[in-house]
Order: C-alpha cells, then sequence, then structure tokens
C-alpha cells in the first residue's frame, strides 16, 4: 500500500510551470530518491508535499487522506516530517532544546518530550552534545540535528531534502548509517539527493525530473542507464547509440 | 552545597529582603519609587511574554494598561463595584482586545507588527480623549477620572484604597512574583518551547508542528490580561488616570527599553531593567521636569544604545554569567573544604 501519493500534481510560479503533472508513490517502508539536475523543481515538489505551497493543481494523498494544501503543522501531527536544504537550528537553544521542540509534537508533558528528545539522540550518536549551543555545531552536526528534530515528532514519512550536501566524504557515510538508522525504525524516507554515490547505495527507487516533469523512475541501476536520464544530467552527445 | 540549594538559597534571600524592605524603610518616598520599581518589572515581565519569547517587538502595551485601569474605574464610580472585580474584567477585556489586535497583526514580521501596535495605542488614545460618554460609561475625555479618596487615614480593601504605602507594596510585591513564577513554568511549557522556536525560526517550528500563528495570538492575549491587572492597580495607586498617563506611547517605549535594556526573552531581565532604569525615570522626573520636561526618555535611549553596542542581549547575560562564576566558586570551595 503506498503512503505518500502524488497525483498529477503541478506547480506555477507567476507564468513558470515548476511541476508539470507530476505523479508519483512511495510504498511503506520504501526508500524512495527524487533527482533531477539544478532548477528541476525537486526542492517545489518537496515543498507542495510538506504544505508550504499549495499545488496549482492536482492532489496529494498521504496514509489515506488528502493532504492538498494541508497546513506544516497539521501534516506534521499526521505524521510526515521534513528537514530543510538550508538547515534552521533554533540557534540560540541547546540541542537538546531543539529536538524537545520537535518532540511537543507528540505529548504536552515537558518530561515526557525530554525522554522522547534523549531517545532520539541517543540513537543519532548526537547524546554527548546534547547541552551544545545548537548554533555552535559543526554543518555535519547540524544535519543531522535536523534529522533528529524531524525524528522526534514520531513521523510515518521523512522527507530530506539534500542533508548530505556540504559533507566530506567520511560524513557522507557517517550519515547513510543515520539514514539506515531512520528506515530500520520504520520511517519511510523520501529524499533529494545530489551526492549519486549515497543516493544509489540508499533508494530503493528513483524517480527522476526534469523541467518538472518526471522522465524516469524504477531502480536505481536501471535509471542509471536510462538514456534520457543521461541527457538530462551530461548532454546528447554521451548517449551511446 | 550544590548548585541547586546555593539558587534555592539566594531566591529565598531575595525574597526575604524584599518582604522585609518596608519594616526598614519608613519612608513613603523610597517606598513609592519601590512600588513603582516593582509596578514597571511587572508590566515588563508581562510585555516579555510577547516581546520576549515570541520574538516580535509590541510597541502598544499601555493600551492594556489603559483598558485595565478605564474598565476598574468606571465600574467602581458609577457602579461601585469593586476595584478587585473590575481588575478581572479588565484582564477579560484586554485579553478579548488582543486577540483582535493580534489576530491580524502577528503574521506580520518585524517592524511591522511594532508599528501596527503603535498605531493601534495611538488610535485608542485619540478616541478617549475625544469622547466624554462612551455608551453608558463616562469617560470624560482629555480629563480623565478621579477616583474619589476614602477620608484620611482610612483603608479598605475592598475598595483597594489604604491609607499607608505598605499594602500597595505588597500587593505589588505578590503581583510581581505571581507573574515571574508564571512565566518561568510557562518557559519550560510546550507553549513556551513552542513560543521560542516559533520566534527564532518560524518555518522550522512549523515543520515541527507548532501553529507559530496561534501560539503568539495565545501568548499575546494572556500577556494583555495580565498587564490590564497592572492598569488596575495603578489607577488605584494614583487615584487620578487620563490618556496621557496610562494609553501612551511613552509607557509603551518605556516598557520596551526596560525589557531590551535588562534582556529580553530571560527571566531576570526584566527585574533588572526595572531595577537600572526605574531610578534614572524618577530622579529624572523630580529633579529636571521642570527645566527638562520628557528628558528620561533621552537618557533611556542613551542608556539602550550604550547597552546594545556592548550587550546586545541585554544586561541579563553578563550578569547570570557573573552569578554562575560565583556559584562555581561557592560550591567548589564548600566540597573542597568537605575532602
Amino acid at each position: 500500500m503506498s503512503l505518500l501519493e502524488l497525483r498529477n500534481i503541478s506547480m506555477d510560479f507567476g507564468g513558470l510551470r515548476a511541476i508539470d503533472s507530476l505523479s508519483l508513490s512511495i510504498d511503506e517502508g520504501q526508500i524512495l530518491g527524487l533527482i533531477g539536475p539544478n532548477g528541476a523543481g525537486k526542492s517545489t515538489a518537496f515543498n507542495c508535499v510538506a504544505g508550504v505551497y499549495r499545488p496549482t493543481s492536482g492532489e496529494i494523498w498521504f496514509d489515506g487522506a488528502n493532504i492538498t494544501g494541508a497546513k506544516p503543522w497539521d501534516l506534521c501531527r499526521a505524521g510526515l516530517a521534513r528537514t530543510f536544504q538550508i538547515v534552521k537550528p533554533f540557534a540560540s537553544k541547546t540541542v537538546l532544546y531543539n529536538v524537545m521542540v520537535g518532540a511537543f509534537a507528540r505529548t504536552d508533558k515537558t518530561d515526557e518530550a525530554e525522554a522522547i528528545a534523549l531517545d532520539i539522540l541517543k540513537s543519532l550518536h548526537l547524546d554527548h552534545k546534547k547541552d551544545f549551543k545548537s548554533g555552535a555545531l559543526t554543518i555535519a552536526d547540524r544535519k543531522r540535528l535536523e534529522i533528529a528534530r524531524a525524528m522526534a515528532t514520531k513521523p510515518k514519512l521523512l522527507l530530506l531534502d539534500e542533508v548530505m550536501a556540504g559533507l566530506r566524504p567520511t560524513e557522507v557515510d557517517e550519515m547513510i548509517d543515520v539514514f539506515r538508522t531512520v528506515r530500520d525504525s520504520g520511517v519511510t524516507i523520501f529524499v533529494i539527493e545530489h551526492i549519486m554515490r549515497a543516493i544509489m547505495a540508499l533508494s530503493d527507487e528513483l524517480v527522476v525530473i526534469q523541467f518538472g516533469r518526471k522522465i524516469s523512475e524504477g531502480k536505481p541501476e536501471a535509471v542509471a542507464k536510462d538514456e534520457n536520464v543521461i541527457k538530462a544530467y551530461l548532454g546528447d552527445e554521451y548517449v551511446a547509440s | 552545597m550544590t548548585p541547586q540549594s546555593f539558587k534555592k538559597t539566594g531566591l529565598a534571600l531575595l525574597v526575604l529582603t524584599a518582604l522585609a524592605l518596608p519594616l526598614i524603610l519608613r519612608s513613603p518616598t523610597y517606598l513609592h519609587i519601590l512600588i513603582m520599581l516593582y509596578l514597571y518589572a511587572y508590566m515588563t515581565t508581562t510585555w516579555n511574554l510577547v516581546g520576549g519569547f515570541a520574538g516580535v517587538l509590541p510597541l502598544g502595551h499601555s493600551v492594556f494598561v489603559g483598558i485595565g485601569a478605564y474598565t476598574s474605574t468606571v465600574l467602581w464610580l458609577q457602579w461601585g463595584i469593586s476595584p478587585w472585580i473590575g481588575m478581572l474584567v479588565g484582564g477579560c477585556l484586554a485579553g478579548f482586545v488582543a486577540y483582535l489586535i493580534g489576530k491580524p497583526t502577528l503574521k506580520m514580521r518585524g517592524a511591522y507588527f511594532a508599528l501596527a501596535t503603535m498605531a493601534f495605542v495611538e488610535g485608542v488614545r485619540v478616541i478617549v480623549e475625544n469622547v466624554d460618554q462612551l455608551g453608558p460609561f463616562k469617560l470624560n475625555g482629555p480629563r480623565g477620572l478621579n477616583i474619589p479618596p476614602l477620608p484620611a487615614g482610612e483603608g479598605s480593601l475592598l475598595a483597594f484604597q489604604f491609607a499607608t504605602k505598605e499594602p500597595y507594596y505588597y500587593i505589588i510585591l505578590f503581583m510581581l512574583m505571581g507573574v515571574v513564577y508564571l512565566t518561568w513554568r510557562l518557559s519550560r511549557s510546550k507553549l513556551g518551547y513552542s513560543l521560542s522556536a516559533g520566534g527564532e525560526e518560524p518555518e522550522a517550528a512549523e515543520a515541527l508542528g507548532v501553529n507559530v500563528a496561534k501560539c503568539k495570538v495565545t501568548a499575546m492575549v494572556l500577556s494583555a490580561f495580565l498587564t490590564a491587572l497592572a492598569g488596575t492597580f495603578l489607577a488605584q495607586m494614583t487615584l487620578f488616570i487620563y490618556p496621557k498617563s496610562v494609553l501612551t506611547l511613552d509607557l509603551s517605549f518605556e516598557l520596551a527599553f526596560i525589557a531590551l535594556i535588562g534582556g529580553r526573552g530571560s527571566l531576570a531581565g526584566p527585574i533588572i531593567g526595572a531595577l537600572m532604569l526605574r531610578p534614572v525615570t524618577e530622579f529624572s522626573r523630580i529633579y529636571l521636569s521642570a527645566t527638562l520636561p520628557g528628558m528620561h526618555l533621552i537618557l533611556l535611549g542613551v542608556i539602550l544604545i550604550v547597552v546594545m553596542l556592548y550587550q546586545p542581549r541585554g544586561l541579563s547575560e553578563p550578569l547570570t554569567r557573573l552569578f554562575n562564576r560565583l556559584q562555581d566558586r561557592i560550591c567548589s570551595t564548600k566540597t573542597g573544604g568537605a575532602k
């Protein structure tokens, strides 16, 4: 059964069509990767799902309900969490505080929220930094914190927007481990990523978009050989004839 | 001695000192200055619920002071309803008004919200100044309302009037302690976390399930309710209110000044700020009001500029650091001695 389904969504900004009747679906427990060249509309698609934009047309279904145009905070309570491409920590607050804000999505009690937050921090190996000011963290830790905060809301589906961008190769490996931890805890993942090594290793399915249109989908190995994809990324002359 | 018990001892000493002060300090003038200091600390603490935690800059809180003062006074003068009841009615009315202004304006960012609140308080002041009779309520326009004092030497709890300063001192002290405790509880609650998060990174907070706009409106209503209580207190203290005394931008600005200098969003900030600035205001009014009226606002401005240059988060931050260092030293010497 698919957890998230995009049915023919389109998004216009004035005269610009950023997404053009895009359809895709994610099954429960899957990791689905969304890739495409710069400006293809990946983040716009994410923002439509996360409730930042209301798609111009089409419907989005999550967990058996139509969530088109629902507000971000309602989506979060329904079990859909996200991270931001440009990290947005509550910089003046500690790491624990940051994660507790997320944990409050599931409880009204402060001590329960703290317990949830500490659990999440431990599972993501951030617990030794819980009292650090989040503004003082390294970029890798800030990205990890973004995921920890989102996980604290106990989501069914996690949208990850380029959490590996700007990381060193060793940090990318650590982040891949984080992804696996998240998936093994039963959370479905929808991910945008530019680092091919990571997304090829992680995704069960890939969807490739260009100019807001889907040009390919399937298993990572199959997609990598798809002519359309090679054309989109490298140009016509690289297609083996 | 553990840091915990050190903090508790410090707090207990502070409260005891505050409780005992009127026994030592017999001069009504000094008591009056202290009462005003507590009153401003109280109003700034309630301001801080919105201005500090929610991360917006309300510059119109005097409208709530005015609503509180006018409501209880009108009810007392026209119907003889005890100011204590009027206080609660005023609080509820202020909360309702806060909802009406907060709902559309709290969606605005930064300076726009500040401007909207300023415009509102000015609008209300001009209306009250030009209206003698609002429906059944006698407002008396710019002449304001006089509360006839009880015969000399008499006091009445029901009438919220006392012959000496001491009862006023204890009432406002308990109000201040209550509101500080409330703020402390709030800062550790879901609403407190949500407000701080929404004030700092609204988009991220919303993605984490926080309805930022709703939280801000809730904080604004709560803040307005509590601020209006101070309005009634002020009216009963001075027994004379007029639009320029309780509905002015001066008062709104002063609350913001105190909070910014003391430390926005911190528990001790409003108290430290009031402790620093009230004497400046009081003494410049006593000594300079004849020659340089309004001088206190210039002085506050200068202090604000200096503090913002060197301690942009207000004075509570360096003072907290100092306190922590003291605590560490005392706690470590005590345990060192036990070894």
